[in-house]
């Protein structure tokens, strides 16, 4: 009786959901654990349990759900914005010589202003509006694009293009056809890169301009001492970004660059 | 006139990093005919790939012109295939999208497209593998589809840059079989650039043999050995093994 069980077992722990709850069900032992032994007071340091219930009370009062989607649909226009404009640069000025010479001063001065530095002239400009915010996004998600597009473009291999031309590829075609697949592990890279510094940057501003979203939820915590709810905020963050990993970038590399044999599997 | 007219060739780099112009091909003329198979020969680093890259319109010559058809080369074109010894196949492409690549550039219907590759496919050997990506296949089988993507695009002349190179010997006498007995099914014009001697002679009706740098025309040699060609039967022929001891003389004996 005890055999069929065996594989059935090993299937359950060698599905992939279990496989990715594993690490953060040994963080939540410990977490519990050390919570438990009480060494610092209960509201300085809450278990997962009343974290749970502070979920469980916002989400009920509705606060959770429109601060979350207040964030995302923040990111995604900022990370709209940066695929958009950014991997376009990246790859003009990756492909042509005028356009490097022309842009590359200007990206490297602006790079090094940096998102946060901004934001006291922006406040002046905009004030605690989406403008602000949508900006700082738009601003820390396109440098790593650009920078990995270009890069990308230059990783294509010059034989690759030589037989795209003499296989009569016109300068478009061959954008499209060998370009931009070519370039696309660093794309991916750069939209990776991007994309966290954007979901950081993101909560910077928000505790600073915001009035709503995670960031603001987490800032707000502090003035009625909430730690329960600061500790929320910041698996919200976490479990966010696993999801938009597992749920988008991992299957996008798993469709092209892992399929194609340009890079290998990830394990 | 039909075919590959090179006159006065001449290609001299300059060294950006060493500042110094380094001659590499030196008033090379050469005609090929349609329909023939001209194995160019020489050293390592004497050249070779430069006259290849230069007809296939990759670089431009420092001197000389070269007509393909009477046209003057300008630039990279469909009129030239290039089949290159590092396969340069789209990796993101399947077997059959790499073979049709050609004609979809021209804007060939998707139904004559997959008609075609599906014949070129087959002509190479690699039915069964028509949906693979190249790094699911082997050096062997990658450069088969290398060679079914040029022929798919049936251009005037056909270009090879030491293109069984990097394939291990037992398969690189099946490759170099396999397209003996394309050209000798169809007889397009081969331009198929090489340092080993026994391919040349294997492969070509003439080889012509480099010097080493600056690469001159050395010598021409005409190779009239019976067709079909297998190795099975040349391995021991005479006239093969004579012809092969005379190019190496050619290749092995410094320039007076
Ligand atoms: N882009 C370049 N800039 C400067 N020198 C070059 C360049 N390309 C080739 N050369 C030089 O020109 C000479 C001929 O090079 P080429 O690649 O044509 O030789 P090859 O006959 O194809 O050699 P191999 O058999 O090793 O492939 C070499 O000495 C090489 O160093
Ligand atoms: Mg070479």
């Amino acid at each position: 009786m005890r055999r069929p069980l065996l594989p059935a077992l090993r299937r359950l722990l060698t599905h992939s959901v279990v496989q990715g709850a594993g690490p953060f069900a040994l963080l939540v032992l410990l977490w519990t654990l050390v919570a438990a032994l009480e060494i610092y007071p209960r509201n300085f340091f809450p278990g997962p349990l009343e974290v749970l219930r502070a979920f469980a009370g916002l989400v009920y009062k509705g606060v959770l759900p429109t601060y979350l989607q207040d964030s995302v649909t923040r990111l995604a226009v900022g990370a709209g914005v940066g695929v958009l404009v950014g991997i376009p640069l990246g790859l003009l000025i990756g492909l042509h010589p005028a356009s490097y010479r022309f842009f590359w001063p200007l990206i490297i001065f602006f790079q090094a202003i940096g998102d946060i530095a901004w934001l006291p002239i922006l406040l002046i400009w905009f004030g605690f509006t989406l403008t602000t915010m949508t900006f700082i996004i738009v601003y820390t998600v396109i440098f790593p694009m650009i920078f990995n597009a270009a890069l990308g473009v230059r990783t294509v291999p010059m034989e690759m293009i030589r037989a795209a031309q003499s296989l009569g590829a016109t300068r478009w075609r061959i954008l499209g056809e060998v370009i931009i697949p070519g370039a696309l592990p660093n794309i991916i890279t750069g939209l990776r890169t991007g994309l966290g510094y954007g979901w950081r940057a993101l909560i910077a501003a928000e505790i600073i301009v915001g009035t709503s979203g995670i960031g603001f939820m987490m800032f707000d915590a502090r003035r009625s001492g909430s730690v329960v709810e600061m500790i929320l905020g910041m698996i919200v963050l976490g479990v966010l970004w696993y999801l938009v990993d597992a749920g988008m970038l991992r299957p996008a590399e798993r469709a092209t660059i892992e399929r194609w044999g340009l890079v290998r599997q990830a394990p | 006139m039909e075919g590959l007219v090179i006159r006065d060739l001449s290609k001299i780099y300059y060294g950006i990093y060493t500042g110094q112009d380094v001659a590499a091909i030196e008033d090379v003329s050469l005609e090929i005919g349609k329909g023939e198979f001209v194995a160019i020969l020489g050293p390592s680093g004497c050249g070779k790939t430069t006259l290849l890259n230069m007809v296939a319109g990759f670089i431009p010559p420092t001197q000389g012109e070269i007509l393909l058809n009477g046209r003057r080369i300008q630039g990279p074109g469909p009129d030239r295939g290039v089949v290159f010894q590092s396969f340069a196949l789209f990796p993101w492409k399947t077997v059959m999208d790499n073979v049709a690549f050609g004609l979809k550039m021209r804007g060939v219907s998707k139904e004559e497209r997959e008609r075609v590759a599906r014949e070129y496919v087959a002509l190479v050997g690699l039915e069964g593998f028509e949906y693979r990506y190249p790094h699911e296949l082997s050096g062997g089988m990658q450069q088969r589809v290398g060679v079914a993507r040029v022929l798919a695009n049936k251009p005037d002349l056909l270009l090879m840059d030491e293109p069984f190179a990097s394939v291990d010997a037992q398969t690189r006498m099946t490759l170099q079989e396999e397209l003996t007995r394309i050209w000798e099914d169809r007889q397009p014009t081969i331009l198929f650039v090489t340092h080993d001697v026994e391919e040349a002679v294997f492969l070509a009706n003439r080889v012509v043999v480099l010097s080493p740098r600056p690469g001159r025309v050395r010598e021409t040699v005409e190779v009239s050995l019976r067709r079909p060609r297998t190795w099975q039967r040349l391995i021991e022929d005479l006239e093969y093994k004579g012809l092969v001891a005379r190019v190496l003389g050619l290749v092995r004996t410094p320039v007076s």
